[in-house]
């Protein structure tokens, strides 16, 4: 992903595998007596850290606090920046009509290809979940897009295949539909990105299938003898047993979603367009720092997106709780 | 053992980040004990945007001119246009400025605004010579009261058309002192005879809108950088590519949005118009990638008796770097690709017309057919072509690309002329008045 470095620190959520592990380490080093081995271990704990934290430390939080004192700021890099206090929000919130076209798209892209892209990802995993041959072939070909689909190259791909006389042009009219190019068009223009973006399902795909390799076949054995057709037992089988798995995936595509980049900047050459049609929020960020200079504002962005994605990261937890059924919860 | 290990490799950081601190003091002292003296040879960075040609020649000029001074090697660099300020905008912020830079009318302001370029006029008549120059473009360096950069080349908007199409539709080619009027019944004519728009629909480009208020006697922005024009104008320019456009004149919006001033884009090279308003700097690409049919070229079209519209642009200006540690050499170097023949016979029209007259000359007199082209049509409108429109404020390019944005809405109907240009204007008068 070419988001910008200032998002990277909001990808906080990339750690999300790592937050089952804490409860882990807390009962095998409960088992030892506290002493000062203890204590020693921690410090070299620390110093075996060492590397990850001057990482964490120089690349994403001091950038990130950095940007959080630009973002009330007026910095145009030329300038030393210069203290504006809460003026770049309130411009923000106000008086800019496109930073609102910019949440409108964005908002539009997030709702139509997460569900999308979590469909097909499932859809696929369950026909890759069956045995045959040819099974690592064929995960490992649909698989192949995700790790494509964020170049340059595959965007250029999507560029010609749908602009105005382009592949998708003439076989639709061949057949009599004359739409023109759909990137050309602001009405259709985002639908080819969300096209680019469901395209890449492979890593919520991987992730779909290794949860479908837990689900205990003995359970649907039980439910095919209670009488459960294909379907009940997708619906009262798989879908429960997954949905710690949904979840997962949903947040994480969600997050990816709101900080899509690539494939709207080359396919509008960098300007969001037709229309502001596919002026995606990262897109119009990388606009207002990069090509005006004003790095102050858009560093302003990147914080309401930063704390947007954790309210709404928040809110998928809290609705976790009346749909994820964790197996382990009843047995316990 | 830790506890070893780590006072050892506090040590170790200690004895790095010492070092650290020698070597960006000894660079200091280097950086500031190099004089502009000179003598010893000196190294400086020239830096540029632009294509392949344009690349090719500036370093074979730049090849010409080490060979005539031994004692100067000059870096280069170029990029495509937004990579490049991106690149340079880091630079400069970093105290890494190169020497001489390339700049053009959206980015000269804001850069000698900052403070970023060093004055030209104690040079000037000594090691860099300006008497060879038009004075309509030198004047566009001139920024109150001191001239900042020097013009590299000259560009003038003009019409460039299918001859063979117009004819087609029976229409006589368009010469100066034509009207606005006259060009929307041609257009909509050979729309209608060809089946192609008589023209690539212009409202999508603040540089023409640029030209439509000159000939209304005003501007895009004042001279301190306010907005010039008001909504009603716009609305009036918008309104005039509306009833021709509907009048199947001007070229379809999925064509129109494309369009960002490139050959590769161009609705007239990709038969979605007959003509296109562009620079003629342009023209040669036009010539080499269009096909199957006559180019010719025309002024712009325009209501006023006195004033064409069309204004002597310097599609880019060289400027020196206020941190430049050999200026003179800088200089040295702005004079060579401005004034001398060698260098003038080598960079061609890679940056528009030479600015030096006598090379423009000599440049023409052994010009190949398509900048032959660009010489004969710069000549035929030499009496209507006034000054260059000056330099835009900072800010421009956001003003530019939301102009552009909002044209989409109007051409795609998801808006009205009058909202837009009230928008335009809205959004515009925000964008200067930021902080």
């Amino acid at each position: 992903m070419t988001s910008p470095a200032t998002l990277r620190a909001a990808g906080a959520s990339d750690n999300e595998p790592g937050a089952a592990n804490p409860s882990r380490g807390r009962r095998a080093g409960g088992r030892r007596p506290r002493s000062s081995r203890r204590r020693g271990e921690g410090r070299a704990a620390w110093l075996l850290l060492t590397p990850w934290t001057a990482g964490a430390l120089l690349l994403t939080i001091g950038p990130a606090a950095v940007s959080l004192y630009l973002s009330f700021t007026d910095y145009n890099l030329f300038d030393p920046p210069h203290w504006i206090g809460l003026r770049n929000y309130t411009a923000m919130f106000t008086r800019d009509p496109r930073y609102w076209d910019a949440v409108r798209v964005t908002a539009r892209y997030v709702v139509l290809v997460v569900p999308i892209k979590l469909a097909l990802a499932l859809a696929v995993a369950l026909l890759l979940n069956r045995k045959r041959r040819g099974q690592g072939f064929y995960r490992s070909a649909f698989y192949a897009p995700s790790l494509l689909g964020a170049s340059v190259a595959v965007a250029l791909v999507w560029r010609a295949l749908f602009s105005t006389g382009g592949t998708v042009d003439h076989l639709l009219s061949d057949i009599g539909i004359h739409t023109g190019g759909w990137i050309d068009q602001p009405q259709y223009a985002l639908y080819t990105l969300v096209l680019l973006g469901a395209w890449q399902f492979g890593a919520p795909m991987v992730i779909f299938l290794a949860g479908l390799k837990q689900i205990p076949g003995d359970l649907y054995e039980a439910a095919a003898i209670d009488g459960a057709g294909p379907i009940r037992r997708f619906w009262s089988v798989t879908v429960p047993m997954l949905s710690p798995v949904l979840l997962f995936n949903l947040v994480l595509e969600t997050i990816h979603a709101f900080q899509a980049f690539t494939g709207a900047f080359i396919v509008s050459s960098g300007r969001g367009g037709p229309g502001d049609s596919t002026l995606f929020y990262t897109l119009y960020l990388y606009q207002r720092g990069f090509t005006d200079f004003r790095m102050g504002y858009a560093s302003a962005m990147a914080w309401v997106l930063l704390l947007a994605l954790g309210a709404l990261t928040l809110v998928l937890f809290g609705t976790a709780r009346r749909w994820v059924f964790y197996a382990g919860q009843e047995r316990a | 053992m830790p506890r070893a290990g780590r006072s050892r490799a506090v040590r170790r950081t200690a004895l790095c980040l010492a070092a650290v601190l020698g070597l960006t003091g000894t660079l200091a002292t280097a950086c500031g004990s190099s004089s502009s003296g000179s003598g010893g040879p000196v190294s400086i960075r020239f830096v540029w945007w632009g294509n392949a040609d344009r690349a090719k020649a500036t370093n074979d000029a730049v090849a010409a001119f080490e060979k005539a001074n031994p004692s100067i090697t000059v870096h280069t660099e170029y990029a495509s246009y937004d990579a490049y300020f991106e690149k340079l905008a880091t630079q400069v912020a970093g105290g890494a400025s190169p020497d001489l830079i390339q700049l053009d009318r959206a980015t000269l302001g804001e850069y000698q605004q900052k403070g970023v370029l060093l004055p030209l006029d104690s040079y000037i008549g000594k090691t860099l010579h300006t008497s060879g120059l038009s004075p309509l473009l030198l004047a566009s360096g001139r920024i109150s009261g001191s001239q900042y950069a020097i013009p590299g080349g000259q560009t003038t908007q003009m019409l460039v058309y299918d001859k063979t199409l117009w004819s087609r539709a029976g229409v006589t080619p368009p010469a100066n002192g034509w009207t606005w009027a006259q060009f929307a019944t041609m257009s909509e004519a050979v729309g209608k005879a060809t089946g192609i728009p008589g023209s690539t629909d212009f409202g999508w480009a603040i540089d023409w809108f640029e030209v439509y208020l000159a000939e209304h006697g005003k501007h895009l922005y004042t001279s301190d950088g306010k907005l010039g024009f008001t909504a009603d104008d716009l609305a009036a320019f918008w309104n005039l590519t509306a009833t021709i456009r509907s009048a199947d004149g001007l070229s379809k919006p999925t064509a129109t949005t494309k369009m960002d001033g490139s050959t590769a884009n161009s609705a007239l090279v990709t038969k979605q118009a007959a003509s296109e308003i562009n620079y003629d700097s342009n023209l040669t690409g036009y010539l080499s990638s269009y096909n199957g049919g006559t180019l010719a070229e025309a002024p712009l079209p325009s209501d006023n008796a006195t004033v064409s519209g069309l204004a002597a642009m310097p599609p880019v200006s060289f400027a020196v770097s206020k941190r430049s540690a050999h200026p003179d050499a800088a200089i040295k170097l702005l004079d060579f690709l401005t004034n001398d023949p060698g260098a003038g016979a080598i960079l061609g029209t890679t940056r528009g017309m030479p600015p030096n007259l006598s090379i423009r000359a000599s440049v023409c007199a052994n010009a190949t057919s398509s900048t032959k082209a660009v010489c004969s049509y710069e000549d035929s409108v030499k009496s209507i072509v006034g000054p260059s429109f000056g330099n835009w404020p900072t800010g421009s390019a956001a003003i530019k690309r939301d102009f552009q944005q909002i044209y989409d809405d109007v051409i795609f109907g998801r808006t009205s002329v009058s909202a837009a240009a009230a928008r335009v204007v809205g959004d515009a008068q925000q964008t200067l008045s930021q902080p």
